[in-house]
């Protein structure tokens, strides 16, 4: 079975908010909305950091971390639970998903996600420009939506658009059930945490903290599982670090013998 | 393969969408290739585009948004004339904010304008017409061919923009210009072992859209140091953030020094081949021990060292080693000299670790940890951009820098770095003469440090018409902005085209309204990444709008130039490509790009541009600085010296005006770009004065009240934002907002438009402020409303008639 989750490189995060924006655009998301936030772990506002400001140059506790935060796509997704006309359900494929032909609005779901993941169409929703943008029908007003990893583009064997978008490759997308995957793979190798764990809600989304990863390895819109053989082995090569960003860089050169493009 | 979607239709999720291959292009000099999603003859979307280069795949927050540039409430759709304005009687008093302007047709304002070019030149000589452009895009247009054939004056940013850093870099070096010098291709910063990101946050203002390669680099184990006042988005990456107080980096620079001479932890052999550490300096008058003195047949290039092994002085050219003494004094010929590297060592030792951090707000330990790290780490490099050159004498870092790299021996090798963007040397197009057509009449070229002067005073000569397009300079990089409105007064017609009706624009007579790059066939170069785009239009330009190219065209015509502007712009495109062995339509309109592949990995291999073709660690050919706070003879610069202006303790006014203020660049404009964006404003809704918690309780300042910044120049009214990370007694107000944003004033209101004599580049950081709480009218406006006015989308003026 393919069971989609996604890995976020916290130390990779340089909190640009690509994520956010090229999910709006691509997801027609709504003028004041958004399915997909970075937030800023520090200081009241976007960017700043909590702390003291070091005084002489010592002493500063100063800290920020981006958090990155859209639907979890839990394994034991509360917001399926709760949902009376069953209109969020988990697909086959692990990604949860709205039926929004089937939502009624109650936003038992919204008290239900401990993420705050979803928004609810209060008014009628307003695009600029009008038509909307990207890939997705409107929702219309009443009806709860959120995070779809962009089943829509998965489906078409592309990677969800935050993931192609990341300036940092930050993001990485995979079949959590495929052991070879980068996804399976980063977990296992790195430090990663999922979001409010004790919940029990089991997120297939997960955090990378400590040792930076190489983030996603390949060049490409695809799905690691639609790459050929050229480009699967390049993006294998710079997780493995023989290769840097697919190019076949100089090794390091000790000092002494350094100098010219030798 | 991602290309086989070139120019092709994809079947969509929701229709059938062409895919068009373009190119971003404001100067943050990043021209990422981009893929736009059309269908139904609207754009829907943005993506990154994977270029022939593939590892340079990148885009940022900005260009995803794109969409929301092309169409946008603020877009010109039509020519338009001030109202108040004619020929005869222009009015220039009745223009700023209010003008009202009215549509006119394209012939009648080309008339307009070609007209007012040949009265101008008719009434007042050639040299009254002055052609302006920033650096608002990176395309086609024949600017360049008609104000050539045309004549007259011509702006510039040489100097007065950002020419500091570079300009001191190169002085030492012979290397760059005054813009960002050479560095290692980026595929090699991966081979650092230590990066010192130096006054830049370079993950939020310039390179995030190839952060991959910084971030690659410290997963490869290099040290990441970052020398900001700020805690920015790029400091929370550093292994060690050094929070420098404004204006102390060249001090920084000599204690790192001072503790590399004191732990002998220079590279000798760079020093005694590569730069002119060995030459023998004369102790009477600070210039180099003549060559002749020495040999009567010197080499062009040589310069006098002092042999250890035969204890003589000899002459040696560039590229050479041998057993030179570094250090000593001696007397040779009844002449006393020293070695050049004497003279820097006896300057550093004035700035030992230990007072350097008193002064600069630095614990002495983290100084000698980063200087520690760039000196024994292996390979690294300091990554500069233009923040520490928007002090006034910002050049003297730029000189600085480049000398500590020389003691590190930080040049030539894998993992050196030297800016914070590569320059790919590709990054051209076989124009052949079309930027210096025949019977050309020639330009002067003023920089803007020098363009206020000629406005307002008519110094050296009165200009009467100016023409600007690329470029929203009244609303964003021009100091003392009241003192450029008056300038212009002078001015019988302004023409501007842009692409929106910005603060600029509300300043001119005739309006043209340019088309969106998306909405133009182009070719693109860059110099950040090896790929050269091809811009496929996605549509026709909406409304009235044009292509920069078809109105220097209309106007060639009107002009007697026709005939050297095709009617078909393709043809001035095709022309470049058929000359380029490189390039191939068959390639471009396939993939959207062309890889280049002209640039060797590691920059500096060869002998150094300078006259000795060493880096000049002593510059005995220095120029003396002159300006404001410097003794009345001013202050030679053989050596690093700190010079400073506003930000020195002890400036005449820093009682009545104790903090510093700052514009940084942020994430969410590049220069005034951007700024009318409203996905964007959802997040950055309005501007906002960084204040850190402490300056602002002293003041009795909450968080989220409006504050008028102000100083003996001018005001600004912003909200504050208590922010943590910024060192207090420091204030910042992200660069870029738009006139109107603010509720009052304008942040370049508080900014001197004065330069130093040898600088020349103005100083948006070397500025002092007090910071009071709002009047109480202010305290409600349209933001606390929830509605800022970027992001209501309510039609302007643009949209009118």
């Amino acid at each position: 079975m393919t069971n989609y989750g996604l890995v976020i490189d916290q130390e990779r995060c340089i909190g640009c908010q690509s994520c956010s924006l090229t999910c709006k655009q691509e997801n027609n998301v709504p003028m004041g909305q958004f399915w997909n936030r970075v937030l800023t772990q520090g200081g009241d506002h976007v960017d700043t950091p909590s702390g003291d400001y070091p005084e002489g140059g010592d002493g500063g506790t100063l800290e920020m971390t981006y958090q990155p935060t859209a639907c979890q796509h839990c394994e034991n997704a509360p917001c399926v639970k709760v949902c009376p006309v069953n209109a969020t359900y988990t697909r086959d494929d692990g990604i949860v998903e709205i039926d929004y032909d089937k939502c009624m609005g109650c936003r038992y779901c919204m008290a239900a996600c401990p993420y705050n993941a979803r928004v609810f169409n209060w008014d009628e929703p307003e695009h600029r420009p009008e038509d909307g943008t990207g890939d997705v029908a409107e929702r219309p007003q009443g009806v709860v939506e959120k995070c779809t990893f962009c089943s829509h583009r998965v489906e078409d064997g592309l990677d969800p658009a935050c993931v192609v978008n990341c300036p940092a490759d930050a993001r990485i997308f995979g079949d959590l059930d495929d052991d070879d995957s980068t996804v399976s793979k980063y977990i296992a190798e790195y430090d990663t945490h999922q979001l409010l764990d004790e919940k029990g809600t089991d997120p297939s989304t997960y955090y990378i903290n400590g040792e930076m990863s190489p983030g996603r390895p390949w060049k490409s819109k695809k799905l690691e599982s639609e790459l050929d053989d050229d480009e699967a082995a390049k993006a294998a090569r710079r997780r493995s670090g023989s290769v840097e960003n697919g190019y076949d860089v100089t090794p390091h050169v000790p000092a002494e013998t350094a100098g010219g493009d030798d | 393969d991602d290309s086989d979607t070139a120019g092709d239709a994809v079947t969509s999720f929701l229709g059938e969408d062409q895919v068009v291959k373009t190119a971003c292009s404001p100067n943050c000099r990043g021209k990422c290739p981009l893929d736009v999603f059309v269908r139904d003859g609207q754009i829907k979307k943005v993506e990154q585009q994977v270029p022939a280069a593939k590892t340079f795949k990148r885009g940022c927050t900005l260009g995803m948004t794109h969409l929301q540039r092309v169409y946008n409430a603020d877009r010109l759709k039509y020519p338009m004339k001030r109202t108040s304005w004619s020929p005869d009687d222009p009015q220039p008093d009745q223009r700023g904010a209010d003008a009202q302007f009215e549509r006119i047709a394209w012939d009648d304002a080309l008339d307009l304008v070609a007209d007012g070019i040949q009265r101008a030149k008719r009434e007042y000589g050639p040299r009254s017409l002055l052609w302006h452009s920033g650096s608002g895009d990176g395309g086609i247009t024949g600017y360049r061919r008609l104000k050539e054939l045309v004549g007259g004056l011509q702006d510039d940013f040489t100097y007065g923009i950002d020419t500091n850093v570079g300009q001191g870099f190169n002085r030492v070096t012979g290397e760059g210009g005054v813009f960002m010098p050479p560095t290692n291709t980026a595929d090699d910063w991966v081979n650092a072992e230590t990066i010192i990101i130096w006054g830049s946050d370079i993950f939020a203002s310039q390179f995030q859209m190839d952060a991959e390669w910084i971030l690659d680099a410290k997963r490869n184990g290099a040290k990441l140091v970052v020398v900001d006042p700020v805690y920015t988005n790029t400091a929370e990456k550093a292994d060690l953030w050094l929070p420098i107080k404004p204006g102390k980096d060249t001090h920084l620079a000599l204690a790192m020094m001072q503790y590399i001479f004191e732990h002998d932890h220079y590279d000798e052999a760079f020093l005694r081949s590569r730069t002119n550490a060995p030459a023998l300096v004369r102790a009477d008058d600070g210039t180099l021990l003549d060559p002749a003195s020495v040999t009567a047949t010197p080499p062009e290039d040589g310069i006098v060292v002092f042999n250890t092994e035969t204890g003589s002085p000899e002459v040696v050219p560039a590229e050479t080693n041998g057993p030179f003494a570094l250090f000593g004094e001696w007397t040779i010929d009844g002449t006393t000299v020293h070695t050049g590297l004497t003279a820097l060592r006896e300057q550093a030792s004035s700035y030992p670790p230990q007072a350097v951090a008193d002064t600069a707000g630095l614990a002495a330990a983290d100084i000698e940890t980063a200087a520690d790290w760039l000196a024994t780490r292996g390979p690294g490099g300091i990554m500069p951009s233009y923040g520490v050159g928007r002090y006034l004498y910002g050049h003297v870092f730029g000189q600085t820098y480049a000398t500590l790299l020389a003691l590190t021996g930080d040049y030539g090798r894998h993992g050196n770095i030297h800016a914070q963007h590569p320059s790919y040397d590709g990054s051209y197009l076989e124009t052949g003469d079309w930027n210096d057509p025949d019977g050309a009449a020639g330009v002067d070229t003023y920089g803007y440090n020098r363009v206020l002067d000629l406005l307002a005073n008519g110094d050296p000569v009165q200009t009467k018409f100016m023409y600007g397009m690329n470029s929203n300079m009244l609303g964003n990089q021009f100091p003392e902005r009241d003192r450029w409105l008056d300038a212009m007064s002078n001015l019988d017609t302004v023409v501007w085209a842009d692409i929106y009706h910005t603060p600029t624009t509300r300043q001119a007579d005739i309006i043209l309204p340019a088309a969106h790059w998306f909405e133009t066939e182009d070719l693109l170069t860059t110099y950040t990444h090896p790929n050269l785009s091809y811009r496929t239009k996605a549509h026709d330009p909406l409304w009235e709008a044009r292509d920069d190219y078809y109105i220097m065209a209309g106007l060639a015509q009107r002009l007697g130039h026709g005939d050297k502007f095709p009617d078909d712009k393709h043809d001035v495109l095709d022309r470049f490509v058929k000359n380029d062995d490189r390039l191939s339509w068959d390639a471009l309109r396939e993939t959207g790009t062309v890889a280049t592949d002209e640039t060797p990995t590691v920059a500096y291999t060869d002998e150094f541009g300078t006259e000795s073709g060493r880096i000049t660690v002593y510059d005995d050919d220095a120029p003396v600085e002159e300006g404001p706070a410097l003794p009345d003879d001013g202050v030679s610069l053989e050596v690093p010296k700190p010079l400073e202006a506003r930000t020195a303790d002890d400036w005449a006014h820093a009682d009545e005006y104790p903090l510093l203020f700052m514009q940084k660049h942020s994430k969410w404009r590049i220069h005034s770009q951007w700024a009318n964006v409203p996905w964007l404003r959802e997040i950055n809704t309005e501007p906002q004065l960084d204040i850190h918690p402490k300056d602002a309780t002293r003041r009795g300042i909450d968080d989220g009240e409006y504050v008028r910044v102000h100083n003996d120049r001018g005001s600004v009214v912003v909200r504050a934002k208590y922010n943590d990370g910024i060192q207090p007694g420091l204030v910042n107000t992200d660069q870029g907002w738009w006139a109107r944003d603010f509720v009052d004033g304008h942040l370049q209101d508080l900014i001197s438009a004065e330069t130093a004599k040898v600088g020349r580049t103005f100083a948006f950081y070397d500025c002092r402020v007090e910071v009071t709480r709002a009047a109480d009218e202010h305290q409600s406006n349209e933001y606390t409303q929830h509605n800022p006015r970027g992001s209501s989308g309510t039609a302007t003026d643009g949209d009118s008639s």
